[in-house]
């Protein structure tokens, strides 16, 4: 591993052919190179061939395409489950009433029987859809007759759309992603096309996406395509992605802090740019209206035909009645102000609870461990509590990128900042683990990406992500998908429970440390006995959700410490503690826990 | 030695996971065919088992195949019980569903086993393009849609072929192979139109002499003619004992069936039927005899007799004589030259005879042709000019087995992956051919790889864009034609290849 250098360029060297990335070992007996892991084997006639990419990435596409369409074939959330189904009932359910109602009562509609809590571009995108189906067989989305329905060929058309929107955001993304990280780290791209085929086969994303039945993948493909116009210098363009990302999913707040904190970075250091800095607060402005426009436009329209709202709609909206200065019902842009009002009001429900459901984070697993019961406190108190240790969480992460606006930091940035959200802030799903998952992943396609250390953090974080969302998943009835795809994604990367030759190297050959290898391996020791525990021993009659509080207990603990890694590396990468004098240079990566 | 990667037990791994996720997928009525013999032999006394007719899907397969029944459903019993009784009919819980579609999986480890020999066997020149061939075989399109998604179990089957095809490549496992192949056709009979090769090749190096075929090796042949007695004695004493023999043999074959499948498969009479069809309209120009009950039962092409409206029809004496015809002079080359090359090119014509010229054929006996030849294609580049046809034409022909929209991307994006991966690395690992090649074949085969897109695309979509359900008939019939020519175009040409090397 090269010793990162304090400055923001790093000499471009020229690699011998057999350096590599991670992916290579020498066999000790015969002294031939052999693939590190068993995904490297099946790249291994791409390598001697030197194929080229263009063949390469659509074999890739394909393969993963097969992985994602036969997880489809398995139930959805929701399938035959009245009487409110699942998610894909509420995707379907935002088609036809885009369909089919005035733009004006999107975010009036029936919030009750999954009423559009999304942000605009959602909306967008089931307008989009659900046009389309209707074109196909109309039966589908009729409003109020359709609830709940679960015909055979909906459900092709509702994976496909899925599949087809990821195809058209996500991987392409990806791609791009994974090409600017290689050019910045120096990766060839033989490596490269391993480690996308790595990040593409994350079983968490295929199994919520292509399992449960969710389109996370259009936001974590604006997120991949910000992060790539960052990565690639075009920080305008990373606002427009940004703001499309946020317009999809406002989970994408996680992301928000260390997104803000780089892009005033570069503003700032080396020197002040003002152009830059005006540039992109215009452009987030203008984003910010393109993304609204259609709802204003709607509204204008609606308002032009004097359509009246549904008559269930409580008026004025409760953030408007929270502005400073009331507004008068016969003002022009009173309409105008109610839609943008109620909107902001669905999307963001304060009045829900800490968490949902059981999520391993910290809150949950404090309340749910009996350590520390939370339900006695006020709302308000804890949600302020919430906020508080959520922002002393993300104020490192967001202080160092700000201060050191370097590309290769984004990813640590980015995943600091959404693990800090995912474990202290509020009304968090089992699903928000995507969006840390998503930079630390990216982490394989960075320089000795993937070498041990790197390749068993993510793969950890990754199978614990995917562990602590099987509750959810056995609900979906695809518990067998579930251990299909971890498991050949472990089998793939050459880690635990399918093999251990990744803790096997030392610390010096870019191995883990003792101390991670022991938090590992645990870990893994944990969720395997976990498994036999959860099939076999029925939980005692007086807890029943013992296995559940097990599951959110031991996964909010692994991600405490996936928050504290990407932290630590952060700082070390980021030179910050050689500026301080802490350790000397250079010579730091001696020292280095993995 | 060095070590290919990725190796045969990485790519078994991938794959499995593939399969597993899978078992949801459609599967056809052979699911409930071999849940039905599941049924059969696990609560009826064997003697009554080639008589229970409560299902239509009666058991038409040789009695191994039946012990093999038999002992899946001792394992059944843990899964569900209720598929082992005769009067679930078109029973299918999830466990039933995971029962069957995993002893499809774990038997197939018999074809990874055979594969894996396979590669051990080849001398080290050829390890490389010997290892590519097995992969390919093990990810074979066929296999994943007949097997995985429609339901058969011809990995297994197919694993035991191979198994005997890579034991002949020594002498001291002749008689194993025998003895293998000889169970196979005790397991399904379809075998039984590779076992003239057989019998020429084991006759040839086993029972007579290297030097002089009047140098009869007596003790060979009391060997082998034993042990292939004692399979047979196995297999059908029992039934010989209960006097069931006609019973069991009329279950076997029967000849009522039509001579096209109900999907043709793309041999002659596809074709034949095809002109058929064409000259019912060109018959008036031409003067000629319309047969007019016959118009309207081609398109059609279900089970049962198929009569043809201008041209003459056809007897399964006929199709037994021609197929037999087109297996001679390929016998009569390995007769004269017995290596082990040749035995396997011969395997490979005998498959495509009784595929082009047969009663009755399924498009799924296609893989009797394309099996044998993957192990052959890698030779030199000569055989994978007549190769690539075949895998195109021979898998596109599998297309009509699967039409539900769910799996449509499925058997499209696999099977176009596997050719991109296969025929790429074929191309790179075939050396080349001492003798020149034969220019017009290679051109043939670009060309019409190159027609599969729009054909491929004009049946799953623009059809029934422009037609509706209308004309339904019309892709399947353009899908048989297309890989008709496909088939018998690298027929040629392998026979071309074989007799001028």
């Amino acid at each position: 591993m090269a010793p990162p250098t304090a400055s923001s360029h790093r000499p471009r060297k020229k690699r011998k052919p057999d350096a590599s990335n991670g992916t290579i070992t020498l066999n000790n007996t015969t002294k031939q190179e052999q693939p590190a892991f068993p995904l490297v084997a099946f790249f291994w006639p791409a390598r001697t061939a030197n194929l080229s990419q263009w063949i390469t990435i659509p074999i890739i596409l394909m393969v993963v395409f097969l992985f994602r369409w036969c997880t489809s074939l398995w139930p959805y959330s929701g399938y035959q489950k009245p009487p409110m189904h699942g998610d894909f009932e509420a995707q379907r359910h935002w088609m036809e009433l885009t369909i089919h109602l005035p733009m004006t009562h999107w975010y009036f509609h029936n919030l009750e029987w999954w009423g559009l809590d999304y942000p605009p571009l959602t909306a967008y995108h089931s307008w989009m859809l659900g046009q389309i189906g209707h074109l196909v067989n109309p039966s589908w989305f009729a409003l109020y007759q359709s609830q709940g329905i679960d015909d055979a060929n909906l459900k092709v058309f509702m994976r496909a759309t899925v599949i087809a929107s990821e195809y058209l955001v996500y991987i392409p993304a990806a791609v791009l992603c994974v090409r600017q990280l290689a050019k910045l780290h120096n990766v060839n791209a033989w490596e490269s096309s391993v480690a996308l085929t790595a990040i593409l086969m994350q079983p968490a994303t295929i199994l919520i996406d292509h399992g449960h039945f969710q389109y996370n993948t259009v936001m974590l493909g604006f997120m991949l395509a910000t992060t790539a116009s960052m990565l690639a210098g075009r920080p305008l363009w990373s606002c427009i992605f940004f703001v499309a990302t946020l317009g999809f999913k406002q989970m994408a707040l996680f992301y928000a802090p260390a997104v803000a904190a780089y892009l005033a970075g570069i503003c700032l250091f080396p020197r002040l740019d003002i152009p830059r800095l005006f540039g992109i607060a215009i452009i987030t402005l203008v984003s910010f209206g393109a993304l609204f426009l259609p709802l204003l436009l709607g509204t204008a329209f609606d308002t032009y035909r004097s359509v009246p709202l549904p008559t269930d709609a409580v008026l004025p909206p409760p953030l408007m009645s929270a502005l400073p200065s009331t507004v008068s019902e016969k003002a022009w842009y009173y309409p105008y102000l109610i839609q943008l009002t109620q909107s902001i009001h669905r999307i963001f429900p304060f009045a829900r609870g800490l968490f949902e459901d059981k999520v391993a984070n910290l809150w949950c697993a404090l309340h749910t461990s009996g350590v520390h019961k939370l339900h006695n406190y006020d709302a308000t108190v804890l949600s302020r509590a919430a906020l508080a240790l959520t922002l002393t969480a993300i104020l490192p992460p967001c202080l160092l990128i700000f201060l050191k606006p370097r590309k290769d930091l984004l990813p640590y940035a980015l995943a600091t900042t959404a693990w800090a959200f995912f474990l202290c802030s509020y009304q968090v799903h089992e699903k928000n683990v995507l969006l840390p998952l998503l930079p630390m992943t990216l982490l394989l396609a960075t320089e000795s990406g993937l070498k041990a250390a790197t390749r068993a953090w993510v793969g950890y974080a990754n199978t614990l992500a995917c562990w602590t969302m099987f509750p959810l998943l056995v609900r979906d009835e695809l518990r067998i998908p579930y251990f299909v795809l971890t498991g050949l994604r472990t089998y793939l990367m050459g880690l635990p429970p399918c093999s251990i030759s990744a803790y096997t190297v030392s610390a010096e050959e870019g191995g883990l440390s003792l101390v991670s290898k022991l938090i590992h391996l645990s870990t893994y020791a944990g969720m395997v006995a976990w498994h036999f525990a959860e099939a076999f021993v029925p939980a005692p009659a007086e807890k029943p959700d013992l296995w559940v509080v097990a599951n959110v207990c031991l996964g909010a603990g692994g991600f405490g410490v996936c928050y504290l890694w990407c932290l630590w590396r952060l700082v070390e990468e980021s030179g910050v503690l050689s500026d301080l004098g802490i350790t000397k240079k250079k010579r730091m990566d001696e020292k280095k826990m993995q | 030695m060095a070590e290919h990667y990725p190796t045969l037990m990485q790519t078994a791994v991938a794959a499995t996971a593939l399969k597993i996720l899978l078992w949801p997928a459609y599967k056809s009525t052979d699911f409930e065919v071999h849940r039905n013999w599941l049924a059969i032999t696990h609560s009826l006394p064997l003697k009554e088992w080639y008589y229970e007719t409560t299902s239509e899907w009666t058991l038409d397969y040789p009695p191994f195949f039946a012990y093999f029944e038999w002992l899946m459903s001792q394992a059944a019993v843990f899964a569900d019980t209720a598929m082992l009784q005769v009067k679930n009919l078109d029973y299918d819980s999830w466990q039933t569903v995971h029962f069957q579609r995993a002893t499809v999986m774990i038997t197939e480890s018999v074809l990874i086993y055979a594969l894996y020999l396979f590669i051990q066997s080849s001398p080290a020149a050829s390890k490389k393009q010997s290892h590519a061939a097995a992969l390919s075989i093990l990810l074979s399109p066929g296999l994943l849609i007949i097997d995985h998604i429609h339901f058969q179990y011809n990995g297994f089957l197919y694993g035991v072929l191979i198994l005997s095809i890579v034991l002949a490549r020594k002498p001291s496992g002749l008689l194993a192979s025998g003895v293998a192949f000889a169970a196979l056709l005790c397991l399904k009979h379809i075998y039984l139109y590779l076992a003239p090769a057989y019998f020429v090749y084991l006759l040839r190096t086993y029972c007579l002499g290297p030097r002089s075929i009047f140098d009869i090796r007596l003790a060979n042949c009391i060997k082998l003619g034993v042990a292939i007695g004692i399979v047979a004695a196995l297999a059908f004493g029992p039934f010989v004992y209960y006097g069931q023999m006609p019973q069991v043999l009329s279950r076997l074959f029967p000849f009522s069936r039509g001579l096209c499948h109900a999907y043709w498969a793309p041999n002659v009479w596809a074709m034949y039927s095809f002109s058929d069809r064409v000259l019912i309209y060109a018959a008036p120009y031409l003067k000629l005899p319309v047969n007019y009950d016959a118009v309207n039962s081609v398109t059609r092409g279900l089970v049962g007799d198929t009569s043809f409206a201008v041209l003459p029809n056809i007897t399964p004496r006929m199709t037994f004589v021609l197929t037999l015809a087109a297996q001679i002079p390929a016998l009569a080359k390995l007769f004269f030259q017995p290596t082990w090359d040749n035995f396997v090119a011969t395997l490979t014509l005998c498959g495509y005879a009784s595929f082009l010229f047969g009663w009755h054929v399924h498009e799924k006996a296609i893989l009797l042709v394309i099996i044998p030849f993957s192990l052959l294609a890698l030779k030199d580049r000569r055989y994978l000019g007549a190769f690539r046809p075949l895998a195109v034409s021979g898998h596109v022909s599998l297309f009509p087995l699967l039409f539900t929209a769910m799996e449509f991307p499925v058997k499209v994006v696999y099977t176009i992956l596997w050719l991109i991966v296969f025929l790429l690395a074929f191309e790179r690992l075939a050396p080349a051919s001492e003798k020149p090649r034969v220019f017009l074949l290679d051109r043939f085969s670009l060309l019409y790889i190159a027609v599969a897109i729009p054909l491929i695309a004009y049946c799953s979509l623009v059809h029934q864009l422009l037609f509706g359900a209308r004309f339904e008939f019309l892709p399947l019939m353009f899908i048989s034609s297309y890989s008709a020519v496909g088939v018998v175009g690298s027929w040629i040409g392998f026979l071309v290849v074989f007799f001028t090397s």
